[in-house]
């Protein structure tokens, strides 16, 4: 017998000035979710309830989890996972897939540039000293080659929706993007929970992924190397990706190696096994450039390996992706994209960059400071969506507060208008319902010597609390499901 | 495989071991009193001093224990190094940090058994739950052992694992014997028994789930004679140190591919110690059990201490 409880969608409150994914301007659902909304609709509120504790459940069981450190104890805690896909049509598809390759190809050719002849200075395009002051900006990968030519093998470009229904990219990461064992794992609870709805949607796999990281790891073994013997770097068990280190080296058949099992001799890296030392020659690292080779960086630092960058420099290892590729997704020079994919590639760009202002000229700070309601105030350098700063949420005093911390060091930040990110049927715990919550995507793009990839999915965050912006998991955001759908529907 | 990754997959094996052979001891030692035949067995006090002895709390100088206390402190307490639930976690982050090599179905079996201790009500534990908490320790040890065996390769993990495993099985059914010997000495003759035919005979079989299969092959009550046998030497029994011995000498064959194994290698020394045991006779225990505890403790202790410095120590 059904349960009769209220409808799941009752209280769902379509804002008319945001773009929601599933509902258009008159109330009625989009085409592509209309079979979906009718397979939800047919389970009552109560059923959710039940299926959510379970896929709760099988993340927890599984030890998908991060830990959160209270006053006494250690929490262990699950990355919220929400019950309603993300459904993204073929063509539209197509767009994403070419513009994020399009834009990971112009900031791999930006980076052999800015390490070698650096002809974009030196014509004017981007100010020599946006990349002389960023701090990620490495002097030890001057005049280096990386193996394959390859800097960013892996990139994580976050996009949104605006309400004008445009795509936006808003970050481009190319250091350690991490997120994408989350894109498999909700999959996977996905299915357990409602498998049935797959019969009505023909969606791309994402379990592939794994597969290409690995040969896009095998593409940039050093030279004279035959069968490379790649590993996954990382911090250790207590880092909050370390759940997605481990699933990655298990998934590509590869060992999970700390710094602390390899050593170097006469520039080549070895491993620490149970039958003596073997040779490392790719080494995907999942720990951040200042602390890969105490020699090179940070001296106190027992999580890299002495001697790395040496190895790395005569050639003899590949770091995945290269150190000094944060000189590139800094925040001030994500508004030099469209600039930069036109230098290198010769071609307009395919997805929209958010206009933004750069608090280090001085026209352009006088706007920021006197529209500051109205926009979002970013600093160039943080990650995990911190120090950010929403006009339209501050009060006077935090105004003025804003204002003078920008003026104390413009170069550190920048300013964009307030982009209204779109709107996603969100299962709501407390309330036992769906309602809208905005959503953006993060993207996965693999470059290697002669192979690209696009992951056809990617990380669909949610910002669970109402009216939130903020979508990191660090910020209590949670994640959906992402299908890519496939062209014969 | 890395030389810190095959140690931590040999302490997982060791703690889950351990976790389930403390249960069982706290289990059977405490029901078993409750109907004992005499006096001292029956006595609380005197089961809780066992229980700390097999622990190795020899901190607690007052008279009168308090049992909520020591039960509390041997299972749940996460203060003290011999507790059950650092036994578990211990064995989960060893897993945790090999969890590229173990199956999904083995580490979320571990990952489930730690969120069932840790949940585990202290206060549910020490006033009903200690029948139902133990048997359940027992029990997901079980289903950890199916998933090592039914879910992994039989390759190198899988043999590094196993060497924990026995080594602690042996290591722990010595420190059980080591334990019930103590209070079988203590409560001879105070119903008229002698040690040889004690009580305490019965409890050890059972702490070691080798009752039943024991009656089975003597189909006699057990005596300290048969009893010491049947867990030390005979090697049908699962958990005889006999039998924990063939299989580490089975498992170090995965790692090691030597025709004649040097002097100094942890085979060598494996099949050495083995051997010893293989052609005791029983006569030669029981005339000094105590020499012969403190020798197979040491010499188990040894070929850890070998494995650990031919394989893990880098």
């Amino acid at each position: 017998m059904k349960e009769h409880s209220k409808p799941t969608f009752e209280s769902y409150n379509r804002d008319p000035k945001l773009y929601d994914e599933i509902f258009d301007e008159n109330d009625n659902v989009r085409n592509i979710y209309a079979t979906l909304f009718d397979l939800y609709s047919e389970h009552s509120a109560k059923d959710f309830a039940r299926l959510n504790d379970k896929a709760k459940a099988s993340f927890f069981n599984q030890g998908i989890t991060f830990q959160v450190y209270g006053d006494h104890e250690v929490k262990e805690k699950i990355f919220p996972f929400d019950l309603f896909p993300r459904i993204i049509d073929p063509q539209e598809w197509q767009v994403i897939e070419n513009g994020v390759l399009q834009r990971s190809k112009a900031l791999n050719h930006f980076l052999w540039d800015v390490y070698h002849e650096k002809n974009i200075i030196k014509e004017g395009i981007v100010p020599l000293e946006l990349i002389s002051s960023s701090a990620n900006y490495l002097d030890q990968m001057n005049g280096f080659d990386p193996p394959g030519g390859i800097y960013n093998h892996i990139s994580g470009t976050d996009l949104i929706k605006h309400s004008d229904g445009q795509y936006y990219v808003l970050e481009d990461n190319i250091r350690c993007p991490s997120g994408v064992s989350y894109v498999i794992c909700n999959r996977t609870a996905l299915k357990r929970a409602l498998f049935g709805v797959f019969n009505h949607y023909k969606t791309h796999t994402v379990t592939n992924y794994a597969e290409n990281l690995l040969e896009i790891l095998e593409t940039v073994k050093p030279k004279g190397v035959d069968i490379p013997n790649c590993v996954v770097i990382t911090p250790g068990i207590y880092n909050s990706a370390y759940y997605e280190h481990s699933y990655l080296a298990k998934a590509m058949g590869v060992e999970l190696v700390e710094g602390r099992d390899l050593f170097v001799e006469n520039d080549f890296v070895y491993m620490k096994t149970i039958t003596g030392p073997e040779k490392v020659d790719v080494i995907y690292r999942r720990i951040d450039d200042q602390f890969l080779d105490p020699l090179e960086f940070k001296p106190d630092s027992a999580l890299g390996v002495p001697g790395l960058m040496a190895a790395y420099k005569q050639g003899n290892v590949c770091l995945v992706n290269a150190p000094g590729t944060g000189v590139a997704d800094d925040k001030a020079i994500y508004t030099y994209m469209p600039e930069i994919i036109k230098y290198y590639l010769d071609e307009e760009p395919i997805l929209n960059n958010v206009p933004t202002y750069h608090c280090s000229r001085p026209d352009e700070l006088k706007y920021v400071l006197e529209n500051i309601s109205e926009l979002v105030i970013k600093p160039v350098d943080e990650a995990g969506g911190y120090g950010i700063s929403i006009g339209n949420r501050l009060t006077k005093e935090e105004i003025e507060e804003v204002k003078e911390t920008v003026k104390a060091s413009p170069r550190k930040y920048i300013a964009q208008p307030i982009m209204s990110l779109s709107v996603h049927p969100t299962y709501i715990e407390e309330n036992e319902s769906f309602e809208p919550r905005h959503v953006d995507l993060r993207t996965f793009t693999l470059l290697g010597d002669q192979k690209e990839f696009v992951l056809k999915g990617g990380l669909t965050r949610v910002a669970l609390r109402k009216g939130n912006l903020i979508v990191n998991s660090s910020q209590g955001g949670g994640s959906k499901d992402t299908w890519v759908l496939k062209n014969n529907q | 495989m890395l030389a810190r990754v095959a140690n931590n997959l040999f302490w997982m094996g060791r703690y889950i071991e351990r976790a389930e052979h403390v249960a069982r001891y706290l289990n059977v030692n405490y029901f078993s009193s409750l109907d004992a035949p005499n006096e001292l067995s029956q006595s609380r006090q005197f089961v809780l001093q066992s229980m700390l002895f097999m622990a190795d709390d020899f901190s607690r100088t007052e008279n009168e224990l308090n049992e909520q206390e020591v039960l509390y402190d041997i299972a749940l307490n996460p203060d003290r190094a011999y507790s059950i639930i650092n036994y578990v976690k211990l064995a989960r982050e060893n897993a945790n940090s090999a969890r590229d090599l173990i199956s999904t179905e083995l580490y979320e079996s571990i990952n489930k058994f730690y969120h069932f201790v840790l949940n585990y009500s202290v206060e549910n534990f020490t006033q009903r739950g200690l029948y139902d908490f133990t048997v359940q320790v027992t029990e997901n040890v079980s289903i950890l052992r199916g998933k090592i065996r039914g879910t992994l390769l039989h390759d190198k993990v899988y043999a590094i694992i196993m060497l924990g495993v026995n080594i602690e099985r042996a290591t722990q059914i010595i420190r059980i014997i080591n334990s019930k010997y103590k209070d079988a000495v203590l409560a001879q003759g105070s119903y008229g028994d002698t040690l040889k035919n004690s009580y305490e005979w019965t409890t050890l079989l059972k702490c070691a789930e080798s009752y039943d299969m024991m009656r089975r092959f003597y189909r006699k009550t057990p005596t300290s004679f048969t009893t010491l046998e049947f867990l030390i030497l005979n090697p049908d029994c699962p958990r005889s140190v006999i039998n924990s011995l063939n299989q580490v000498c089975e498992h170090i064959k995965v790692l090691s591919h030597e025709k004649y194994p040097s002097k100094t290698s942890s085979e060598f020394l494996i099949g050495k110690v083995r051997a010893k045991y293989q052609f005791k006779i029983i006569e030669e225990i029981e005339s000094d059990l105590q020499t012969f505890i403190q020798n197979i403790l040491d010499d188990l202790n040894s070929i850890a201490l070998k494995l650990e410095n031919e394989y893990f120590n880098y």
